[in-house]
C-alpha cells in the first residue's frame, strides 16, 4: 500500500486489474456508439462489429426530427437552470446565517431541513400534484423547480454551511470595516470565498435535474413541455424493435451531462470525496 | 464574532435570508408529507371522496395487497448493497496505489453515476434482451440453454436490476471509500508494514477497520438509494412486471397513484408511502445508532 519501487510487479498487477474494470466500464458505451451508427440488419448481423457498411447517420437525424429533441433540450435546461440559479440563491443565503450569523432558532430550521433529507419525493408527490393543480401549477416549468428545490437544498445547505464555516472571521470583519453591508459581505467574501462548495453544487445539482425523471414525468403531462428522460422513457419502448435507432437516443440525451462531468470531474471528484467524510 | 456588535438590522437580514428556505421547506416538504400521512386513513380520491377509513388501507395492502411480494422483491434488490461495497472497496484498494494513470481510472469508474438511470435501465435492457449481445455471448460459447428471456422470470428480472445497480454505484462507493482512505496516515501503514505485515493484513486488518465509519455510510447510504431512487430502473426495464413480481415500495406508489388508468387510490398510495417512510426512519434511526456506538468506542 506504500509506494515503494516504481516498477514493481505488485503495482504492475494493480494497473492491469484496473485497466480490465475499466474496460467494463467503457465497454457498454463504446456498444452504443459503433451500433448507433449500424442499420437494423447489420446489427442483427455482428452487434459487436465496427460498423463495415459506412457510417450510417440516419438514426440520430430520425431522432433530432421525430423526438423533436432539441425542443426537449431547451426544455430540460430551463428546469435544470432554473433550479440551479434559485437553489444557489436560497442556498447561499440561509447556508451563511447557519454558518456564521448568531441567530436565535436557527437551528431547529437547520435541524427541520436535514430532517427532510432522506424523504424521497414519492411520498410527497400526490399530496403536492393535487395542491399545485388547484393553484394552476402543473405543466409548468416552475413546479417542477419547486419540487427539486425542496429535494436538493438541505443537501446543498449542508454541503456549504460546512464549507462557509471554514471562512476566517477576521475577513468578515475587516471588509464590514471597509464598509461593505450584509449582503455586499456576502458577495464579496463568501462567495469567493465558498467558490468550491458553490461550484460542485452548480455541476452536481445540474446534472441530477438533467437526469431525473419522476417528479417531471408526474407534473409535466403536456408533450411540448416534457424533459428529455420523460420523452425517453415514453417513446423508447416503441422501437424496442430496433436498437440502433434507440443506442442513437440514450447517447444524444446522455451527452449534456457527459460534457459537463468530462469538463469539471477532478472537482466533481474532489467534491465527492471531502463532502462524504463528514 | 461578538453576537452584541451585531444591531437589529443584521437580525432581520439573517431572517429575510431565511425566509425562502422556511416557505419551500414548509409548502413543499412538511405540508404534503403531513397530508399524505393523514390521508393514508381515508380513501381520498384527489377530488371530493375523503372519508375516514381508520387502518384499512394499511390493512388492505398488507393482508391482500402483494405488500410480501413487494418485501421479496426488496430483499433481493436490496443485494446489491454488498456487492456495491465490495467492489466498491476493492476498487478503491486498487486506485489507493496511485498507480499510473489512477485519475483516468478513477474518472471513468465514476461515469455511470453521470447517466441519467433511464438510459442505464434502457442499456441493460437491451443488453440482456432474448436477442441482446448477452445472449449471443452465451450461445457463442455453448451455453444455449443460458440464453433465456431474462425478464420472462421474476428471479432473472430481479438479478439484471441488481446487476445494472451494483454497475451503477460501485463508481460512487469507490470514491467515498477512497476519499475515507485519503485521511488515514500513511506512517500508520508503514509502521505495519515494518511489524512484518503482508498486503492483506494491511488492508483488513489496519485500513479497513480505520475507515469503518465510511463503510457504515456507504452501507446505510447506499441502502436508503435502494429503497427509495429505484423507480426510473424498474420503469425502464420491467414497469414492475409481470404482475407485481419486481415491484418496490416506491413503484407500488406510483401505480396506485398515477401508474395504470385502473386500480387507482391516493388513500392506499398515502398508505404505502408512509410505510416507505417508516422503513427510511428506521433505517437512518438505527445509522444514527451505531455511529454514535462507534464515536463512544472510539473515545475509550
Amino acid at each position: 500500500m506504500i509506494v515503494q519501487r516504481r516498477y514493481d510487479p505488485k503495482r504492475v498487477m494493480v494497473f492491469i486489474i484496473l485497466s480490465i474494470i475499466v474496460v467494463s466500464f467503457i465497454y457498454p458505451l463504446y456498444f452504443m456508439l459503433i451500433n448507433s451508427f449500424k442499420t437494423r440488419t447489420e446489427y442483427y448481423i455482428n452487434p459487436f462489429s465496427l460498423p463495415k457498411e459506412g457510417l450510417q447517420i440516419n438514426n440520430y437525424i430520425t431522432m433530432i426530427s421525430q423526438f423533436r429533441l432539441l425542443n426537449l433540450f431547451k426544455n430540460t435546461l430551463i428546469i435544470s437552470l432554473g433550479t440551479v440559479i434559485l437553489l444557489l440563491i436560497i442556498g447561499i443565503l440561509s447556508s451563511y446565517v447557519f454558518a456564521k450569523i448568531p441567530l436565535k432558532g436557527k437551528m431547529i430550521i437547520f435541524l427541520a431541513a436535514l430532517m427532510t433529507m432522506f424523504v424521497p419525493s414519492q411520498v410527497t408527490i400526490i399530496p403536492l400534484y393535487v395542491g399545485f393543480s388547484k393553484v394552476g401549477l402543473v405543466n409548468t416549468y416552475f413546479s417542477v423547480i419547486l419540487a427539486y428545490l425542496a429535494l436538493f437544498l438541505p443537501e446543498a445547505i449542508l454541503l456549504m454551511t460546512a464549507n462557509f464555516k471554514s471562512i476566517p472571521d477576521e475577513l468578515l470583519e475587516a471588509a464590514e470595516i471597509d464598509g461593505c453591508n450584509y449582503f455586499q459581505k456576502i458577495w464579496y467574501v463568501v462567495i469567493p470565498m465558498g467558490r468550491n462548495a458553490i461550484f460542485l453544487a452548480i455541476i452536481f445539482y445540474f446534472i441530477m435535474s438533467w437526469n431525473d425523471l419522476f417528479t417531471p414525468m408526474i407534473l409535466l403531462t403536456k408533450m411540448e413541455k416534457r424533459t428529455v428522460m420523460v420523452a425517453l422513457a415514453a417513446l423508447m419502448g416503441r422501437y424496442s424493435g430496433s436498437p440502433t435507432f434507440q443506442f442513437a437516443g440514450l447517447l444524444l440525451s446522455a451527452i449534456p451531462a457527459l460534457i459537463v462531468y468530462f469538463i469539471f470531474q477532478k472537482r466533481i471528484i474532489q467534491g465527492m470525496s471531502f463532502g462524504a467524510i463528514k | 464574532m461578538v453576537s452584541s456588535r451585531y444591531g437589529t438590522k443584521v437580525k432581520w437580514a439573517a431572517m429575510i435570508s431565511l425566509l425562502p428556505l422556511v416557505i419551500i421547506l414548509i409548502l413543499i416538504r412538511f405540508y404534503p408529507i403531513s397530508i399524505a400521512i393523514w390521508k393514508s386513513f381515508t380513501n381520498w380520491d384527489g377530488l371530493y371522496q375523503s372519508d375516514w377509513v381508520g387502518l384499512s388501507n394499511y390493512i388492505e395492502f398488507i393482508k391482500n395487497g402483494p405488500f410480501l411480494k413487494i418485501l421479496r422483491n426488496t430483499v433481493i434488490l436490496l443485494l446489491n448493497v454488498p456487492l456495491q461495497v465490495f467492489f466498491g472497496l476493492l476498487i478503491a484498494l486498487l486506485l489507493y496505489e496511485r498507480v499510473l494513470g489512477w485519475r483516468f481510472f478513477r474518472a471513468v469508474i465514476y461515469t455511470p453515476q453521470i447517466i441519467s438511470a433511464v438510459i442505464i435501465g434502457y442499456l441493460f435492457k437491451i443488453f440482456f434482451g432474448f436477442r441482446g449481445p448477452v445472449n449471443i455471448i452465451l450461445r457463442g460459447i455453448g451455453l444455449d440453454s443460458m440464453a433465456i428471456e431474462w425478464f420472462g422470470n421474476p428471479y432473472t428480472a430481479l438479478m439484471v436490476i441488481v446487476i445494472s445497480i451494483t454497475w451503477y454505484g460501485i463508481g460512487w462507493q469507490a470514491i467515498v471509500m477512497l476519499g475515507g482512505m485519503s485521511t488515514v496516515d500513511p506512517s500508520i501503514l508503514e509502521a505495519a508494514l515494518l511489524d512484518g505485515a503482508n498486503y492483506w493484513q494491511r488492508a483488513f486488518r489496519v485500513m479497513f477497520p480505520m475507515i469503518l465509519r465510511v463503510i457504515e455510510f456507504g452501507v446505510i447510504a447506499s441502502g436508503v438509494w435502494t429503497l427509495t431512487q429505484l423507480f426510473p430502473f424498474i420503469h425502464v426495464m420491467t414497469r414492475g412486471g409481470p404482475g407485481y413480481e419486481t415491484t418496490t415500495l416506491d413503484y407500488m406508489i406510483y401505480i396506485k397513484s398515477f401508474g395504470f388508468s385502473f386500480g387507482i387510490n391516493y388513500g392506499m398510495a398515502c398508505a404505502i408511502a408512509v410505510i416507505l417512510l417508516f422503513f427510511i426512519i428506521s433505517i437512518t434511526s438505527f445509522e444514527m445508532m451505531i455511529s454514535r456506538r462507534i464515536e463512544v468506542k472510539g473515545l475509550k
